[in-house]
């Protein structure tokens, strides 16, 4: 009998500790410590989603906006980053009017708030540009052929705090990568413009007057001794520039006809530059082929011959607290593509994770 | 659904005899030499019922179809029995009206309006119908109606969204002289697809912003004489204009279909001649509407078959051999090509036979194409009929068919520049499947018909536009495509009242067999993109005197959008109300039809990930003024 009801209440309790198991609501999922992968989608299909990879983990959480706002994004994701506690995501549609910039409370990714078209139309890249403020630039409409850059580009002004638009900068066309240097923004474009623009955070106007660089100059990033580094497409060359006077230090040929150098990542000690130098191979379909290659902030000049890592990815990036190399490899974008991470000094590979469409940037916290 | 729905039918064509034919179809090819393989003719009240929709509309509600929808008088491609958008020949008249560049048809471009008959025949007919039947075929048909007089019907619809659409039709009929009859259609129609949404988004998805002209003119005229010699000249322009993002100047897109189908025949009891003209016009501009990039295709066709009873004495077995040849004549102006001509032609030859017993139905067929710089694989097909039952009040029928398919590649997977391959080969297709259908008469007032089918369809050299290419069209798919439908209609019918519920459901599973790569591996046996696995449709009806209630009642399980399986659209409903009646005003009854689409208000999504319109109203006006007699 005593085993009996032993039995019993042992079951029950079991039971019991299930059901509570079922039935507890789930915590909501902390995006706490670790990388933000954001994959851009397949352009029509507007699949754009940022997953959660874990730094001690190789299984990645997917879509983590839709699983904290039952929604997805709705577009392709330009860019994220974050800024006293807000995450900004740019979304771009494949259709006009239909951009976002979702402004998320950082951790939960709960969505706090929306902006949307006709502010918002083709955004590039966000930076933060001072307490609560983010510079997020922007294409404008886009038209075809030799009419797609029809609009001048701007950069807007986010005030996150109020969560509103405070300002439009006027820009040359097709504005596009910033790098934040103290209370500087240096803004490239793609459009033929030949100037990297300046703009001061504190007033949020532009210094005058522009650095003239060369065609399609893109900034890059800071360097361990504080010089900006850009790419200018024109010419192939990485420039080295101080921002304290605005003087071109130097200027070094990169990548190089067949091969186009990009995308660009520094390592955690802000010494080495890590590229993908990448062609589409006439001699084989025009499969899309490239290494991967890594220079000193130091070098006069940049040797692409024996790669540090003979692959091609479409996103590069850098863990600035361990110094790991992020890859993103696509082999469809109607298919999930992969995480490879490599170690920074040997560029031996560590893992590879599977993730969603095209991964082509990382966000690390 | 194949299932032929009298009563509702009849009283309708009785309400609106002028709209409707009531003429006996001639048997066509398509339908008398596929034995063994599913046909479902779409009844009048049907097709009535979307008179003021678009094909996708009614195939959507009625077949098992899937379509890939872009929005709202948008790109609409359909998906057959786990095929891709090339793979659904469209047939009017007996003629194939796929687009030749892309090998597909816009089913957002094809109004209800404008044929009379409409059949889906499931599976491969490759044998019968040619290039590009491999997953079904969709068959539209004008029918003449032998009453001499004049009649005059307008159709008129009011939709939310400021949406509307005018129909005028004129049919005529009269004698020529002691042995000849005419008889006529001229229709046109328009529509206007404003789509002014009083909503930006639903459920924080945006609703894309587009609007869509519709034009159209059909023409058809009948001679038919005693002996059963008939010519016919029939014309379908159809022209559709549909801009996106209209308000933004710089980004908005457009994208304008035109195009001129004309067909004259002859056809005497053994002997038919066809001759065809069809040009196909392809505009696609952004920003700046005055320098589209263009698509010019023109196909002249000629065909003549010959029909030769066999066996002549024997009244057991009756025997049929059907030979034909036809040519066509591609011409085609494309900028995506380098906007130079480009010809080719296409020769095809075939011989199909029918055997036909009081219990048995076998027909064998077989086809060879000839193109310019290809080499199309011969086509044979079997199918089978067989009565296991035949009573007065119950008939069980078994059918079973194999067939080859082949798909030449399509004008702008073979020449359009870089990406084009001209050396692709054909694709190449085996499809079986086997049925069982009945019609069962349980009491006076009750019947029932269904039918079950199962199919494996496998097609090898799926032609791919790479994307590990730049998307570079391959030969590099092996799909196999199996699944089955069961449809059942069950209709009741006493003292003036008519009820009925046609239900289908289909499993479709299509997947990619071939690792032909490293990350292949990844989609190797995972659905097909845009194919749910399940498909169900109902229809519910009552009936009584001149009012109508219907329920239609779509809904399908998830559908994959990447190869992997790896993101999906959810499973959706969708349901739509009609309650119709017929007014009269004078001696002119007017048929009322209003409609509520998307009653439960269901987010659904277009491929573009945008939402598509919540619950909306229309009402249609249907009026036929009485038929002048001479």
């Amino acid at each position: 009998m005593t085993t009996q009801l032993i039995k019993t209440a042992a079951a029950a309790l079991l039971f019991l500790t299930l059901w509570n198991c079922n039935t507890t609501d789930p915590e909501p999922v902390p995006y706490e410590s670790g990388v933000y992968v954001i994959n851009s989608g397949n352009f029509l299909d507007n699949n754009g989603s940022i997953s959660f990879l874990p730094r001690n983990s190789s299984t990645v959480i997917t879509d983590i906006f839709n699983a904290a706002n039952a929604r997805t994004f709705t577009g392709g994701v330009q860019d994220y980053t974050e800024i006293d506690g807000k995450g900004v995501v740019l979304v771009d549609n494949s259709t006009a009017g239909q951009d976002k910039v979702e402004i998320v409370l950082t951790g939960t990714f709960k969505s706090l708030k929306t902006l949307a078209a006709p502010d918002v139309e083709n955004p590039r890249f966000v930076v933060r540009a001072g307490n609560n403020k983010a510079y997020v630039t922007c294409w404008g409409a886009t038209g075809s052929g030799a009419n797609f850059f029809a609009n001048p580009g701007y950069v807007l002004v986010l005030d996150l705090a109020a969560q509103t638009i405070t300002k439009r900068i006027p820009m040359p066309k097709a504005a596009n990568r910033m790098v934040v240097i103290g209370n500087e923004v240096y803004v490239g474009s793609d459009a033929g413009d030949p100037t990297l623009v300046v703009i001061n955070t504190d007033t949020d106007e532009l210094k005058q007057p522009a650095i003239t660089v060369g065609a399609n100059t893109n900034p890059i990033a800071a360097d361990a001794n504080n010089q900006l580094w850009a790419y200018s497409g024109a010419t192939n060359e990485m420039v080295r520039i101080n921002p304290a006077n605005k003087v071109i230090a130097a200027r070094l040929k990169v990548g190089g006809s067949p091969k186009s150098p990009g995308p660009f990542a520094i390592s955690a000690d802000r010494r080495t530059f890590y590229f993908v130098n990448s062609f589409y191979d006439p001699a084989d379909n025009f499969r899309q082929k490239g290494e991967t290659y890594r220079f000193n902030i130091d070098a006069t000049s940049i040797p692409a011959a024996t790669p540090f890592i003979n692959r091609l990815f479409i996103g590069l990036d850098v863990d600035p607290q361990t110094g790991t190399i992020y890859a993103g490899i696509t082999p469809s974008f109607k298919q999930a593509g992969f995480v490879l991470r490599y170690k920074p000094d040997t560029g031996i590979l560590t893992d590879s994770v599977r993730g969603e469409i095209a991964p082509s940037r990382f966000f690390f916290r | 659904m194949a299932q032929r729905e009298l009563t509702p039918s009849d009283s309708v064509q009785r309400e609106l005899g002028t709209t409707l034919s009531v003429v006996t179809v001639r048997a066509t090819p398509p339908e008398r030499f596929l034995a063994g393989q599913k046909i479902q003719r779409v009844d009048s009240t049907t097709v009535l019922q979307f008179r003021f929709g678009s094909l996708t509309d009614l195939l959507q509600f009625n077949t098992p179809l899937a379509f890939k929808n872009y929005g709202p008088g948008q790109l609409a491609t359909v998906s057959f029995r786990g095929t891709s958008a090339n793979h659904t020949a469209v047939l009017w008249n007996d003629i194939d009206i796929n687009q030749p560049n892309l090998g597909q048809t816009d089913f957002s471009t094809l109004p209800v309006a404008g044929f009379d008959r409409l059949a889906v025949q499931y599976g491969s007919s490759a044998s019968v119908v040619g290039s590009g039947a491999v997953g079904g075929s969709v068959l539209l048909g004008s029918a003449g109606e032998w009453r001499s007089g004049i009649g005059v019907s307008l159709g008129q619809q009011v939709s939310s969204f400021r949406n509307n659409q005018t129909q005028l039709g004129v049919r005529y009929g009269s004698s020529l002289g002691k042995n000849w009859q005419l008889s006529g259609k001229a229709f046109a129609y328009r529509s206007q697809y404003t789509n002014d949404y009083p909503y930006k988004e639903r459920r924080n998805y945006f609703v894309e912003q587009s609007q869509t002209a519709q034009r159209g003119l059909v023409q058809d005229v009948f001679l038919r004489d005693k002996r059963g010699r008939q010519v016919s000249v029939n014309a379908w322009l159809t022209d559709n204009d549909l801009v996106l993002t209209p308000q933004d100047t710089v980004s908005r897109e457009r994208i304008r279909t035109q195009s001129a189908r004309l067909l004259a025949s002859y056809e005497a009891n053994a002997l038919t001649l066809r001759l065809g003209w069809i040009r196909d016009r392809f505009d696609y501009a952004k920003g700046n509407f005055d320098q589209p990039d263009r698509t010019r295709t023109d196909r002249f066709l000629a065909r003549a078959e010959r029909e030769f009873p066999l066996w002549r004495g024997n009244t057991y077995v009756q025997t049929v051999l059907r030979v034909g040849g036809e040519w066509s004549h591609y011409r085609t102006v494309t900028d995506g090509y380098g906007g130079q001509l480009i010809t080719e032609n296409r020769q095809n030859l075939y011989a199909l036979l029918r055997i036909q017993t009081p219990r048995w139905l076998v027909s064998a067929n077989i086809r060879q194409a000839y193109v310019t710089r290809f080499n199309p694989p011969l086509t044979p097909s079997l199918g089978i009929e067989h009565k296991l039952i035949q009573q007065e009040k119950l008939i069980l029928t078994a059918k079973a068919s194999i067939g080859r398919s082949y798909r030449v590649p399509t004008l702008n997977e073979r020449y359009w520049l870089v990406l084009g391959n001209p050396n692709l080969r054909p694709e190449n297709g085996l499809n079986m499947e086997a049925g069982l259908t009945t019609t069962v008469k349980l009491t006076n007032s009750l019947a029932l018909t269904a039918d079950a089918t199962v199919y494996r369809n496998r097609v090898d050299d799926w032609s791919y536009w790479n994307p590990d290419l730049g998307y570079r069209v391959e030969n590099l798919q092996l799909v196999v495509a199996q699944g089955g439908e069961l449809n059942t209609t069950l209709t009741y019918a006493r003292d003036g009242w008519q009820t009925g519920i046609r239900a289908g459901y289909a499993l479709t599973r299509s997947a990619q067999q071939r690792a032909y790569n490293v990350y292949a591996q990844d989609v190797v046996g995972k659905q097909l993109p845009y194919v749910p696995i399940h498909n169900g449709t109902l229809n519910a009806w009552i009936a009584r005197n001149k009012n109508r209630l219907t329920v239609q009642m779509q809904t399908s399980s998830r559908r994959y959008i990447t190869f992997d399986e790896s993101q999906y659209f959810n499973g959706t409903v969708l349901a739509n109300v009609l309650l119709e009646t017929t007014l009269r005003v004078g001696s002119v009854p007017i048929r009322v039809q209003g409609q509520v689409n998307n009653v439960f208000d269901t987010l659904l999504f277009s491929v573009k990930r945008n939402a598509l319109p919540g619950r909306n109203f229309s009402i249609n006006l249907l009026t036929n003024f009485p038929f002048i007699k001479p």
